[in-house]
């Protein structure tokens, strides 16, 4: 119960707290909580910000599965063979601390500012830690079960999917959590730089054109959307891997 | 592992590395790119000596490193004290979980904007982007390195006559070590990768501000030398910090 309840006390409480500050601050380009949600409905319901909306939410899905679609087999493989492992470390290292959506002016030059480029950096953004995780489940997976697989006549793929999969499972899902904060960050940081449709797109021209009310009621939803998937993709981690205890219970943020 | 394996494993990880400069090479010469959208990588090899021997560019260097350890000093000290407080004190537990709960999957970069407007355009929004970032990893794995610490080693500490408060720094936080030097890897690559971000949206100076300004021109060589510089300060901390990590560790058994 308590458990429930208490992330609910705590939104509200940060609220209050924002309310209280800007009623002390006193500062024109600082509205109150209650005008920023008040400023939400405004939003929400104009029927362009709900197509860009839309357009943010696909290029999201689109890019965040393809991501899951390359790296899961690929830091599987890396986890089981030392000679792969080998092969694909020093890049990833390397590509690691490039900002992604910095790429964003770059790869626009080449692919133009629509959905493609975008859903190249969501994909780029997404990769890289589930790879990791995916590649440290592989290698903790116990060796007497992959014997006793290849004792029993599974092949090397068979062994992959019906043993390596499973068992890497909780940590695969520890790097999709990851990412997926990841792929709204990158989605709204990548749309502010291609100003073109999307989420980002509004929040940013808000804050060009001085509309601070809709600056704050776009904080406020974006945040709300990241809270609301985390706590979705929680619920379905619980259902897919009921044996294991979370190790963090909280995901670990990365850029 | 013997010398013989990890020079060959070298050898094999250098392999995709060499291969995508390749490919960029042969794109350009066989024409494949145009050069005023894909320069060359011997060019822009020549254009970041130059540019590193340049005043005004190592001044904006100087301005990154300074908003990026400012930031990032500011996320420890805030994250391995919230951290050890919350692990050692039920009733601070109970306040900071479902703030943390709340906060962490947020889109800090949709933060900015807000930002900008309260703290102004200059160093401090920048560098309380990067502590924003940088904090959540740091204060979660202080706080499960804090929390996991084996009770038998408190427990003797005591029994030896050490005072709790002492316990604290004298047994909790070196057996926290460990966990709590992951936590600050993981912030330094957020703080590189958030410093730049923030540089992008707004900056008159900085790496970040320079790849605008070259993206704005179409300067597509002087936009490929700040991303590669940014990596390679991004390899270049997280090398010291490893360095740091062997040295504070040097007791441990390899973790």
């Amino acid at each position: 119960m308590m458990r429930r309840v208490a992330p609910c006390l705590a939104c509200i409480g940060l609220l209050l707290v924002w309310q209280l500050a800007s009623l002390a601050l006193n500062n024109d380009s600082f509205p109150t909580a209650l005008e920023a949600i008040r400023a939400i409905p405004a939003v929400l319901g104009d029927k362009d910000s709900l197509v860009n909306f839309g357009a943010s939410l696909r290029r999201m899905t689109i890019g965040f599965s393809v991501a899951l679609a390359v790296s899961i087999p690929l830091g599987l493989l890396m986890g089981r063979s030392r000679a792969v492992a080998s092969f694909f470390n020093p890049l990833l290292m390397v590509i690691y601390p490039v900002p992604k959506a910095a790429l964003m002016p770059i790869i626009m030059l080449w692919l133009g500012v629509g959905d493609l480029s975008k859903t190249l950096v969501i994909f780029l953004g997404v990769s890289l830690p589930v790879i990791y995780h995916s590649f440290e489940g592989a290698k903790a997976v116990e060796e007497k079960m992959l014997w006793s697989g290849a004792a029993m006549g599974l092949s090397a793929i068979q062994r992959l999917v019906r043993i390596v999969l499973p068992a890497a499972l909780p940590e695969i899902l520890t790097g999709c959590r990851t990412g997926l904060v990841l792929a709204l960050i990158t989605m709204i940081t990548s749309e502010m730089i291609a100003r073109q449709s999307g989420a980002g797109n509004i929040l940013f021209n808000a804050l060009d054109m001085g509309q601070y009310d809709t600056v704050f009621a776009m904080i406020i939803i974006v945040g709300a959307m990241g809270i609301g998937l985390d706590a979705l993709f929680e619920r379905l981690r619980a259902r897919l891997v009921r044996w294991a205890e979370p190790q963090f219970d909280i995901p670990l943020s990365f850029s | 592992m013997n010398a013989r394996t990890i020079i060959s494993d070298l050898l094999l990880g250098l392999i995709p590395i060499v291969l995508l400069v390749a490919v960029w090479q042969a794109l350009v010469s066989f024409g494949y790119a145009p050069v005023t959208l894909l320069p060359p990588p011997g060019h822009v090899f020549q254009r970041m000596v130059a540019l590193l021997l340049n005043t005004t560019y190592q001044r904006d260097i100087a301005a990154t490193l300074f908003r990026l350890f400012a930031g990032f000093a500011i996320a420890v000290i805030l994250g391995v004290s919230v951290g050890l407080a919350a692990a050692v004190n039920p009733t601070i537990n109970a306040a900071v979980r479902p703030i943390v709960r709340v906060l962490a999957p947020l889109p800090k970069v949709a933060l900015y904007p807000a930002l900008l407007l309260l703290v102004g355009f200059g160093h401090e929004s920048k560098i309380l982007l990067v502590t924003f970032d940088a904090l959540f990893p740091i204060l979660l794995s202080t706080y499960y390195g804090a929390s996991t610490v084996e009770q038998k080693l408190i427990w003797s500490a005591m029994a030896a006559g050490t005072p709790p408060r002492e316990v604290l720094f004298k047994v909790v936080l070196p057996a926290a070590a460990p966990s709590i030097l992951t936590g600050c890897r993981i912030g330094l690559v957020i703080s590189c990768i958030v410093v730049f971000l923030a540089e992008m949206i707004t900056s008159t100076d900085g790496l970040g501000h320079v790849l605008v300004t070259a993206a704005r021109t179409f300067q597509a060589v002087d936009m490929f030398v700040p991303l590669i510089t940014i990596s390679l300060l991004g390899l270049i901390l997280n090398g010291l910090l490893e360095l740091l990590r062997s040295y504070l560790l040097r007791g441990f058994p390899e973790v």
